[in-house]
């Protein structure tokens, strides 16, 4: 069978469990009967389409609310990307850079992000500030293990190659180890973009007047259950393009990475 | 021709032993030999002899047990561009395209960027991978890698080229065009040459003198100058003549390490 045959059939197989899930979920919903009315998948879409043209909240439309979202994100996930990297990277090559700092990243990770909540608000309020910080929190840890993983799996051979050409040893580290790590940091980015989109969530629903976090909480707060579906399919949405965008990026910056062609 | 050369490289009495939790394996016994100025010196033995160690002393990325390696006179302690290795494995940078990898020891070196650029064009052309200056590694065959490594080794401006078992990993065809090839590049652009294999052919077809190595630890057993003409028939009588003869050597070596083992075990009972 040929390959794009096969592709065919997987997205009839995929759409078809899909078409067949929305069946089941309007089916129950009509006949079950609950005090709060369960919103149907035709409800949930005519909300989010509703919610493209018209606010939610006062100020905002759903598009606004994700930009917001995604500044908070992308605040945090860059300051974390530029610390981690280096952090990780220093510490994967330099054996005191390790002494001094791996003792303490050690201890502080296993501490989640949502644990750091309500230190954040006392120590930056509950701005913009204590967001970024958290998210920072959730995307610091991957960015700087996968840059340490990068670092300590540097092929020796290559480094003996860069020395036999004459690399001193700051050539080695950035024009061998650098990009040596590049495939590992990367895969540490996707984790990092899936911690922070998450965390962004959870600190929105603590405090935010605005976000897509915010759009759930307030449906909650007035019962109002196809808001918040919409706002959870905003998130899944907005979720599974940044993690395809990131590996359009990977591919990109990695076409000497690609064995296929 | 290769007794009258400048003396390039000495090594004396070189050894080397591993420590390893099994308590200490020595490798490399009490090597003395010289390299001369522009002679193909090929370093032959059986599997594993010490071979790649002993090229990697020479190279300075291995340290001696005991024993000293001089390059030019002076002591060999560290890697230095004057020597450059091509590995087995081709060690080429994977995220660097030919043209990248080829120049890189110029680039770490500071060199004036349009010697760089004349010179690494030069030796791409030399190795015959015009054309492919913006290739990555991955997208080249393995006698095409090979190829880059040579290329980038020349680039360096070295004055020994340690070459470890270069074309070990590549299959026969390939690996005859190789050999053709460095020959050419050789002849082309003399430079000294001291060259790792286990493969007699490879040996006979490039070699001004073989150094033959006995199996663990690696010591010289016999030296052979070889003067036949170039480039060489693998079927010339004097050839086989020689295959043999190094052959029966290489197998009376091993024979008699064999019966050393039967009787040490011999006198354990």
């Amino acid at each position: 069978m040929s390959k794009k045959n096969q592709r065919a059939r997987a997205l009839a197989y995929g759409g078809g469990t899909f078409l067949l899930l929305l069946f089941l979920w309007e089916i129950l919903v009509r006949m079950t009967d609950s005090q709060i009315p369960f919103p149907t998948p035709f409800a949930v879409i005519e909300r989010f389409v509703d919610m493209l043209f018209h606010n939610v909240g006062y100020y905002y439309t759903i598009v606004g609310h994700v930009l917001w979202s995604l500044s908070r994100v992308l605040a945090g996930f860059c300051m974390a990307a530029v610390l981690g990297i280096v952090l990780g990277l220093t510490m994967g090559w330099f054996p005191y850079v390790r002494a001094i700092f791996m003792p303490i990243f050690n201890l502080l990770r296993p501490i989640a992000p949502l644990a750091w909540i309500p230190l954040a608000i006392l120590w930056f309020g509950i701005g913009e500030k204590y967001k970024y910080f958290l998210i920072f929190i959730a995307a610091f840890v991957p960015f700087t293990l996968n840059s340490y993983a990068g670092a300590t799996h540097v092929d020796k051979q290559l480094v003996g190659a860069a020395k036999m050409l004459g690399a001193n040893n700051a050539q080695v580290f950035f024009e061998i180890v650098v990009p040596a790590a590049v495939p590992s940091i990367f895969s540490g980015a996707q984790v990092a973009l899936s911690n922070s989109w998450m965390t962004m969530l959870a600190a929105e629903m603590v405090c935010a007047t605005e976000g897509i976090g915010w759009i759930i909480i307030a449906g909650q707060a007035v019962n109002d259950m196809t808001q918040m579906i919409a706002g959870m399919l905003a998130i899944g949405i907005v979720g599974f393009l940044l993690a395809n965008g990131m590996r359009l990026l990977e591919r990109r910056c990695l076409v000497w990475n690609n064995q296929g062609n | 021709m290769e007794q009258s050369g400048k003396l390039k490289m000495k090594c004396q009495n070189l050894s080397k032993t591993f420590r390893t939790p099994n308590g200490s394996f020595e490798v490399l016994k009490d090597l003395t030999f010289d390299v001369r100025e522009n002679e193909f010196l090929v370093i032959f033995g059986p599997g594993q002899c010490g071979k790649t160690t002993l090229l990697y002393m020479l190279a300075g990325l291995e340290g001696c047990t005991a024993g000293t390696v001089e390059h030019n006179g002076q002591l060999v302690e560290e890697p230095h561009h004057s020597r450059a290795v091509v590995y087995q494995t081709m060690a080429l940078f994977p995220w660097m395209t030919v043209k990248r990898n080829v120049g890189f020891s110029q680039k770490v070196r500071k060199v004036d960027k349009q010697k760089r650029e004349q010179d690494t064009q030069k030796f791409i052309d030399l190795v015959g991978l015009t054309g492919f200056e913006n290739s990555y590694p991955v997208q080249l065959s393995g006698g095409m890698k090979q190829r880059v490594g040579i290329a980038r080794a020349y680039c360096g401006d070295p004055d020994v080229l340690l070459m470890d078992e270069p074309f070990g990993h590549l299959d026969a065809q390939t690996r005859y065009m190789m050999q053709e090839s460095l020959e050419n590049i050789w002849e082309n652009e003399k430079r000294t040459v001291v060259f790792v294999t286990n493969n007699i052919e490879e040996a006979l077809y490039l070699a001004d003198r073989i150094i033959l190595l006995t199996d663990c630890p690696g010591q010289i057993c016999k030296e052979y100058t070889i003067d036949m003409p170039r480039p060489r028939s693998l079927v010339d009588p004097e050839f086989l003549r020689l295959r043999k003869e190094i052959t029966q050597q290489m197998n009376a070596n091993e024979s008699n390490s064999l019966s050393a083992g039967n009787r040490a075990e011999m006198e354990q009972k």
